[in-house]
């Protein structure tokens, strides 16, 4: 198979790196070979963060080409317009949760965030499929806005691109994911599916 | 669940992290003892060798600094135990002092230092290219390319410095430390050696003193041997293609770009390529077969020209008109990380295939026009955002001015206060360096206030401490202890009173060792009490000699955690008293808040607010209060 290329952006904090990883072991368990780069700098909380998922193909290199991504996981407006500037292919699908972290350049009055539409603006010039939503109102409705990162992973799998079947990423998140928090995740999983058919 | 580095299934594939693959390989290599100090990129080799410690049974510690962390290694070392000891490339320097004379006296049981490299300074203040430490000790090199080689070369490291008796300097760059793939596992071997001291290797009653002390002949015989080593290892690979006159080096993990490049551009079978993993001793009779057979060579290496340089020494004889491109003749730039596009462009260019850059540069160009950086900044109910507040206001009272005193910094996440909306932060260089570096600026009648974290006085701020009090240098210095090595991911310091494997122990109080270091006024206040922290710091500022705050609060994201599955309180602000000053946001700009431009007030984000109550002492009109009062 050619390698399917996935990008996740977000913010320090957000769960970004546990969904690459989610996505890598879920991979593997296909018995695909699964490459993860990371950039996330030195913060803890807050920073951009950036992953990216190459599944299958034999590249040692973590990190995706430019303009090769076939999927874009946003976790925040602005960092997914970030990236998906760079990396997403022509025509690649966005999936984007529309609430803003505002970083410290705006919540000292440095300057101001950006216009949505300016945003989604700039990364429509590279692709007409970009699906929009309030991925953190769904995971307040799970239960906890810290499922986000479920809520994103249930829309991308139902997107139907991902080279791996639901039943395997469901068993990721059972083997990953810490059994007290299991029942909430699954229903942020669950939630995140129902959305992608309304975007 | 068991961390996949515990498990004893040969043959199994697991996703590892780079480093965790290196923990792997000293696992596997049959290590018995390991001792880092935590630092971006290398900080996950010791989280993860110190989760499974305890199981596998080894010891494994935390240290109190790079320097400590080797000279524990070596230890254990000398009783024929086989030990790894990771640091982040800065870290080298620090351990330099003892890595120096191990390389000179020789080891016994395997010694792999890891140096974790950062081109491009992804999370370090400098980029420094830790391979020149080869030549400068006769340490042998390897550098890695892949998360499955890091864990062979890991363990091909530890057996060639038993072999050979010298420590084995494995180097990684963040690109690698920080990625992740599928590493098939190996079989972990238990040597069950009996820790035994080599009296006849290192002891001057036994060996001899005069034996032992002059060894720079004999180390230089040893480094001879490494290369014949690296001269057929099969982590070298040459590869010469029918009449080419173009060879590519790739250095490490730079092979990664090198490889994806002339697949790419499909000219696999057009140019001759070496993949490079002992950069030194270079294995000069491979590397010769290469330039001999081409008229141009690329070198592709992070960060430094190193190899680029050994080459050009080497063709003088091998091939006198061989040129030579890479980092020194700015075919690639002499700064930062390589990159696919990077490699690519020249390859193509030397072989002369078309290439797209696929850079959209207009689209780019409005980004960043358009975009913030998102500058690093402290959490939400971070206790140093409250300390400088407060410092900062004592400032300004007692010397009028926040201009009148130099605040030099320290490195850890209070080193963040300069970025804005604190900026009271004028300089911070190494770990420790700035209780001395204010020395120089007080003894000369320039004030200072020395600004530093918990971690790192113990790391390096303690001889500093005692300078100025052997000296009489009165400076000021504020302890933002927040009991925690925060940045690096929460690992241990000797205040915290248990072990890297979770062991209690005594603590070390910092007040204990600052008073028995004869320093006459020291105050430990709450960071979250900004009026009491505020007193103590004026009167740290009027005390005539040296004098320490220390501004204790555990770190807002272990409080958090501490109280898991509890949530914070979050606190709230009455739209009806808050005056629309902002001051809580362009004074404090506590990532928890907000502005709202409709009812043009202040509001909080209740899922980042931890409850501190910090931001409700700053505002001017008492308009935040908890949410459930």
């Amino acid at each position: 198979m050619d390698t399917f290329k996935i990008v996740v952006a977000g913010v320090g904090g957000q769960g970004t790196l546990l969904a690459s990883r989610l996505l890598a072991d879920a991979a593997i368990s296909s018995g695909m070979h699964v490459k993860i780069g990371e950039t996330y700098g030195m913060a803890q909380r807050g920073g951009p963060v950036m992953g990216h998922i190459q599944i299958g193909g034999e590249t040692n290199n973590p990190q995706i080409r430019k303009g090769e991504a076939d999927v874009l996981i946003g976790f925040e407006p602005a960092e997914a317009v970030r990236r998906g500037v760079t990396y997403l292919k022509k025509g690649g699908l966005a999936l984007i949760n529309t609430r803003k972290t505002d970083p410290v350049e705006v919540v000292s009055g440095m300057r101001s965030y950006p216009e949505l539409d300016e945003l989604i603006g700039l990364l429509r010039k590279v692709t007409d499929d970009i699906r929009l939503f309030d991925a953190t109102g769904i995971a307040e409705e799970a239960g906890d806005p810290i499922t986000t990162n479920i809520v994103m992973l249930g829309s991308i799998v139902e997107s139907g691109l991902l080279p791996f079947n639901e039943e395997t990423i469901v068993e990721t998140l059972r083997t990953g994911l810490k059994p007290q928090f299991l029942e909430l995740n699954m229903r942020a999983f669950e939630l995140g599916k129902k959305a992608y058919h309304s975007l | 669940m068991s961390h996949p580095v515990a498990l004893d299934e040969p043959g199994k594939r697991v996703v590892l992290m780079g480093n965790e693959a290196i923990a792997r390989g000293a696992i596997e290599g049959g290590i018995t003892l390991a001792a880092s100090y935590p630092g971006t990129p290398s900080s996950e080799i010791g989280n993860t060798l110190a989760r499974v410690a305890k199981k596998l049974d080894f010891h494994f510690e935390w240290s109190a600094n790079e320097k400590v962390a080797l000279e524990v290694a070596y230890g254990a070392s000398m009783l024929n135990q086989r030990t790894i000891c990771p640091m982040k490339h800065v870290g080298v320097n620090v351990a330099l002092d003892i890595l120096n004379p191990i390389t000179l006296r020789g080891v016994k049981g395997g010694l792999v230092v890891v140096s974790t490299d950062d081109p491009s300074q992804h999370s370090s203040r400098t980029e420094q290219d830790n391979r020149w430490f080869g030549p400068h000790n006769d340490v042998p090199i390897i550098e890695p390319s892949s998360p499955q080689e890091a864990k062979e070369m890991t363990i091909f490291g530890l057996e060639l410095s038993e072999q050979v008796k010298l420590p084995v300097l494995l180097r990684t760059v963040t690109r690698l430390s920080h990625m992740r793939s599928d590493v098939e596992l190996g079989e972990i071997k238990d040597l069950g050696r009996q820790p035994e001291f080599a009296w006849d290797e290192f002891s001057y009653r036994v060996a001899g003193f005069e034996k032992l002390f002059r060894r720079h002949p004999e180390r230089h015989g040893k480094i001879d041997a490494v290369q014949e080593v690296f001269e057929k290892t099969s982590f070298n690979e040459l590869k010469l293609a029918k009449d080419s006159k173009l060879g590519i080096i790739g250095v490490g993990f730079a092979i990664t770009y090198v490889k994806d490049a002339m697949e790419s551009l499909g000219v696999e079978d057009k140019v001759s390529y070496m993949k490079l993993s002992t950069p030194h001793p270079m294995p000069a009779r491979l590397v010769t077969k290469l330039i001999e057979s081409v008229d141009t060579v690329l070198i592709a290496e992070e960060v430094d020209p190193f190899i680029e340089l050994m080459v050009t020494a080497l063709a003088k004889t091998a091939n006198p008109d061989l040129v030579i491109l890479g980092r020194k003749d700015l075919s690639f730039p002499r700064e930062g990380e390589l990159s696919q596009e990077l490699v690519e462009a020249k390859i193509a260019e030397l072989t002369g295939v078309h290439y797209d850059d696929p850079s959209r540069t207009e689209i780019e160009a409005a980004k960043d026009e358009m975009m913030f950086d998102r500058m690093l900044t402290m959490c939400a109910g971070c206790p140093h955002r409250s300390s400088i507040y407060a410092l900062k206001k004592a400032v300004k009272t007692v010397k009028g001015d926040l201009m009148n005193v130099v605040v030099n910094g320290d490195i850890g996440c209070m080193g963040l206060a300069h970025a804005p909306p604190m900026e009271f932060e004028d300089t911070y260089f190494a770990m420790g360096s700035s209780i001395g570096v204010s020395q120089g600026m007080q003894q000369l009648g320039v004030d200072t206030i020395a600004w530093i974290g918990d971690g790192t006085f113990f790391h390096a701020g303690i001889p500093s401490l005692q300078n100025a009090v052997h000296n009489g240098a009165k400076i000021k210095i504020v302890v933002a202890d927040n009991a925690a090595v925060a940045m690096t991911g929460f690992q241990t310091n000797p205040q915290m009173g248990i072990t890297a494997t979770g062991d209690k122990v005594e603590p070390i109080m910092i007040e204990d060792i600052v008073r028995a270091s004869g320093v006459k006024f020291v105050k430990v206040v709450d960071a979250y009490d900004m009026k009491e922290a505020e007193e103590a710091f004026k009167e740290m500022l009027e005390f005539d000699g040296v004098a320490m705050v220390i501004s204790r609060r555990d770190c807002a994201m272990v409080a958090v955690r501490q109280m898991r599955p509890n949530k914070p309180v979050s606190y709230v602000i009455d739209e009806d008293v808050c005056s629309g000053c902002k001051l809580c946001l362009s004074g404090y700009g506590c990532p928890a808040l907000m502005w709202n431009d409709e009812t043009m007030k202040a509001s909080i984000d209740t899922t980042l607010c931890m409850g501190c109550d910090s931001c409700a002492q700053v505002c001017p009109v008492k308009a935040i209060h908890r949410s459930d009062a």
